[in-house]
């Protein structure tokens, strides 16, 4: 019996199902390998070191042009730990940073994947010095490691997109397969994804490189020096690799390396960025006015100093983004959490302004015929309402012992809680959470009022309410 | 019985050995134990096909005592912490003695007392074990039968092991020629050779697309489009044609569902919510061929040659549904039929055969079609013997009787048949020389062939004892099959072969 027939029967063989790229067709040069094409077609040249040879590529770019952080404005970039003034004091100079961004083989992570382009970034002579390192094969791996140690070593503080779950932990990864290399790790590593998300996902929704660059960076009136435009499908990389593995087809490989040179560049442009931010926002409560834009940025600023814990700066951030003008349901959010901290802070007054400001949701009974879910914002705003009117009954019951006015606010809440649900404006799930808590409240809130009960504990229905709308 | 305990408000598990039995006691149970609408039934039923969401509220009932009753297949029987019930009762054999334990297992309070029930069905297996139960009690629990040599199984993890660590080219791994394997996983895209090794060269994490529960892992999804499309189950691939064919009653939880199509490419069934008053059982028809004989013998009768062979190797298994029968609930009555095309479905595997020779066959004394019924009578004794010696589940094994083709691999021509009463009519086919297959039901074979072939005298013997002893008078489903279906006489020519094979 045929021993390929045996083998063309196996499941196993065949990869799996789903997986539709379309390469491109194979092109194989007639000058040689495609790591000479390539080498050609880049203007690269042969790295040698003690571990092997590999493809690398230097360039230099006027911008974006280096920065210049404070220690305040770092220390808001920086983990927060004890050890934070003597981080501070290693991050300061910005010579010192190292832009790295990795183009991998997937995202699996674990011992398949390799990072075979290596790309590092650090500012030099006025602008900002690129190198990127390509393994023409899987073997030269070693040699592109020992490099980037070196280069580590001379700039020990790392500044990635996203490196901290993916890039640094693959790299480590890898050092650890070769068997080689003892103490490779970087002195600090600036992961600016999270502040990034913090500060314009409010804004723009995602938080992609490129979105920001779009978004943020290219929006001060001077616009980056490169452009997106014909930049390739990051998601079709790892096939193209694979492609020029097999095939030795380079060309596509052109557009990787342009693609990571672009990532670099805004890293570093981003990284200017944010300090910037942080550096005007100490100054902001005074400024009179801003664009939107820029009023939704402040807002994601004074979320970012709540989480880091400074109270104060968030608060006045708050109020100047409020004061600019926000949009409507962003607006809400800025309420809301502004009143938490306001009443964590026992200013009970501006809470309860804020928490009032939130109970006006106009046309509450309008909708009462329509039986369609409305709008997402009007869900919204209806949600932020009784939330705060339950935040007004804590406050009455708890802090200026007024346990009637609780109790109002709880049975107005309880019967917008009811009608929201019979015109499905809220989903009944979400509903039902709520509408517990609040009976909890009610029926302690009747007990002290010595009211009479209304409510039998099974129903939300508020049949007898009349007197409260 | 489950019934009873369900009374007594014990909470009970029983346990089935087949999804399709397992939807069909719960449908009984929720009957006996109805209550108020927009309740959850009393009864649960739990399968691996289920999602698991609704698995882990199950389990999570179980623990809490809020779920009395469950019925479920084996995916219950271990591994998963259902707390301690009151009782168990075992709707058929589980099929080895350590399933039989574990089950019994679940139940066992601290305090008070417990019960497991073993319910013999009428499978020779069960029978044979409720009538010698010193058989059950006396032997120690079953050793794991491993192969590791499977080649679908190897080259999964072949593919898992060169994504952990590049393979050298001097590696070895089990018996094959591992640079050859290498070479082939290169060809089709998975691995890439840099001087001595060979990298994984895809994206993806292959150990995603490795099953722990059969061999290859193409599952389907069974799609709800009562309302707006949703997912609620999933069925491996060989499973899929013969429960989620077109037409077929699907039964989850006790609810019934219709299939309305089955996408065979992009591996989806569409089913709609009905509620009727039947379930359905698939039809399957199934080739044999072999492709490569690894050994074979005469078999030896008493000193002289019986005109018979042993053998075992490769063999290619079509297999296909080509009906459905609609059988009513409670009375298993057939309510009717349907007839299906489906895709055929080709597995290529192992096997251990009995060639019976011309010789043979034309001398024993019975008509044309009894001798056939004694054939298929003697393979399903054979089976159930053979699941007993090797300690392995029924549904390990796969039966089938073919002729025996001119020379073993020759160009020989499946038997095509246009329509599905064609096929039926060539199951009744007369055999000159027949092959009796056992083939092992997974593909490229886990290793039960070769051990059959070796003990092939305990596995004749072992057939004629069951058979002798069984009580009936001319066949039932504990011996031979029930007489409707292999005919009057099947009991005595099965053990008028066997005598002439020797034993």
């Amino acid at each position: 019996m045929n021993r390929g027939d045996k083998f063309a029967r196996i499941a196993a063989l065949r990869p799996a199902r789903r997986h539709v790229t379309e390469s491109p067709a194979p092109c194989i040069s007639e000058t040689g390998t495609g790591g000479d094409r390539l080498a050609e077609l880049l203007g690269a040249r042969i790295n040698r070191n003690n571990y092997g040879e590999h493809l690398s590529l230097l360039q230099w770019y006027a911008t974006p042009e280096i920065c210049s952080p404070d220690a305040r404005s770092l220390s808001l970039l920086l983990p927060q730990s004890a050890d934070l003034p003597a981080s501070v004091n290693a991050a300061i100079d910005p010579r010192q940073w190292l832009f790295l961004d990795t183009e991998t083989t997937g995202l699996a992570g674990g011992t398949g994947t390799y990072a075979f382009m290596i790309g590092i970034a650090w500012w030099e002579a006025g602008g900002l010095q690129v190198e990127q390192f390509f393994m023409r094969d899987l073997n030269e791996e070693h040699s592109v490691l020992l490099e980037l140690a070196e280069r580590i070593k001379l700039r020990p503080v790392l500044v990635t997109f996203n490196g901290k779950s993916f890039d640094w932990p693959l790299l480590e990864t890898r050092y650890r397969m070769t068997r080689s290399f003892r103490d490779i790790s970087p002195k600090l590593h600036l992961d600016l994804l999270h502040p990034a998300r913090q500060i314009w996902r409010l804004r723009i929704g995602s938080v992609r490189l490129r979105d920001l660059e779009r978004e943020v960076l290219g929006r001060d009136g001077r616009s980056l020096d490169w452009s997106r435009h014909d930049d390739i499908d990051s998601s079709l990389i790892p096939q193209m690799y694979f492609d020029y593995l097999r095939r030795g087809t380079a060309e596509p490989l052109v557009g990787i390396f342009r693609h990571n040179q672009m990532d670099l560049r805004g890293l570093a442009a981003l990284a200017g960025k944010i300090l910037a931010l942080f550096d005007s926002g100490h100054g902001i409560a005074n400024a009179p006015s801003a664009e939107t834009h820029d009023a939704i940025d402040v807002l994601g600023l004074s979320r970012l100093m709540r989480k880091r814990g400074h109270s104060t700066r968030a608060r006045e951030l708050y109020e100047t983004a409020l004061r600019f003008g926000l949009p409507r349901s962003v607006e809400r959010l800025a309420q809301r959490e502004l009143a938490q901290l306001a009443k964590r802070e026992m200013d009970y007054a501006r809470a309860i302004s804020l928490w009032d400001a939130l109970r006006e949701v106009p046309c509450r009974g309008k909708h009462k015929e329509n039986g369609c879910p409305l709008a997402e914002d009007a869900r919204r705003a209806l949600e932020a309402a009784i939330d705060a009117a339950e935040q007004l009954a804590i406050y009455y019951e708890h802090r200026a012992k007024e346990p009637q006015r609780a109790l109002d606010l709880i049975q107005a809440a309880i019967v917008e809680l009811g009608e929201a649900h019979d015109s499905s404006r809220l989903p009944k799930d979400h509903t039902s959470r709520i509408q517990s808590r609040l009976l909890t409240r009610l029926l302690r809130l009747q007990r002290r009022c010595g009211a009479t009960p209304l409510f039998r504990r099974s129903k939300a229905r508020a049949r007898a309410v009349d007197t409260t709308a | 019985m489950a019934q009873e305990f369900l009374k007594r408000n014990l909470q009970t598990i029983v346990f089935a050995n087949s999804r399709l039995y397992t939807e069909v006691l719960m449908t009984y149970l929720q009957q006996a134990n109805p209550v108020p609408p927009g309740r959850l039934p009393a009864v649960r039923g739990y399968r691996g096909g289920y999602l698991p969401g609704e698995r882990r509220e199950i389990e999570h009932g179980l623990r809490e005592g809020r779920i009395r009753g469950v019925v479920s297949t084996n995916a219950l029987e271990l591994g998963i912490d259902i707390g301690s019930l009151d009782a168990t009762v075992m709707a058929g054999y589980a099929g080895t003695i350590a399933s039989t334990w574990q089950r019994a297992g679940r139940a066992g309070r601290r305090s008070g007392s417990s019960c497991a029930v073993l319910v013999a069905s009428s499978a020779p297996l069960d029978q044979f074990i409720v009538q010698h139960p010193d058989y059950f009690f006396g032997r120690s629990p079953e050793h794991a039968f491993v192969q590791p040599d499977n080649l679908e199984i190897l080259v999964n993890h072949l593919k898992c092991a060169a994504f952990e660590l590049p393979i050298a080219t001097d590696e070895t791994f089990g018996s094959v020629d591992v640079p050859d394997l290498c070479n082939r996983l290169t060809e089709a895209g998975f691995l890439h050779r840099t001087g001595e090794h060979w990298h994984w060269t895809q994206e993806a994490y292959p150990a995603d697309a490795v099953s722990l529960r059969s061999v290859t892992s193409d599952n389907f999804v069974i799609v709800n489009i009562t309302e707006e499309a949703e997912v609620i189950g999933e069925v491996d691939f060989s499973s899929a044609l013969t429960t989620v064919h077109p037409k077929a009653i699907y039964l989850h939880q006790g609810q019934q569902f219709h299939v309305e199509a089955l996408n065979f490419e992009e591996r989806k069934a569409y089913v709609k919510r009905v509620d009727v008053d039947y379930y359905t059982d698939a039809i399957r028809y199934t080739q044999v061929r072999v492709l490569e004989s690894a050994a074979s013998d005469r078999i030896d009768a008493r000193g002289a040659d019986a005109q018979a062979a042993r053998s075992h190797g490769d063999v290619l298994v079509r297999s296909q549904v080509i009906g459905f029968k609609k059988i009513k609930f409670f009375t298993n009555e057939n309510v009717g039929d349907g007839k299906l095309e489906l895709p055929e479905n080709e597995m290529h595997t192992t096997a251990f055969w009995l060639t019976l020779e011309r010789p043979l066959v034309e001398s024993l004394p019975f008509s044309v079609s009894d001798r056939q019924s004694g054939m298929f009578g003697l393979l399903h004794a054979l089976e159930s013997i053979a699941t007993l010696l090797l300690m392995c589940d029924g549904r390990d094994l796969g039966t089938a009787i073919g002729e025996r083709p001119p020379s073993p691999g020759s160009a020989i021509e499946w038997e095509e048949a246009a329509s599905p009463e064609a096929i039926a009519a060539l199951a009744e086919k007369e055999f000159f020389e027949p092959n009796l297959y056992l083939y092992d039901a997974y593909p490229g074979g886990i290793g039960f062939s070769e051990p059959l072939y070796r003990a092939h005298h305990i596995l004749l013997a072992k057939t004629r004892e069951l058979i002798a002893a069984c009580p009936c008078e001319n066949g039932c489903p504990s011996c031979v099959g029930p007489v409707g279906e292999r005919g009057e006489r099947a009991k005595e020519a099965a053990l008028f072969i066997l005598s002439r094979l020797g034993v």
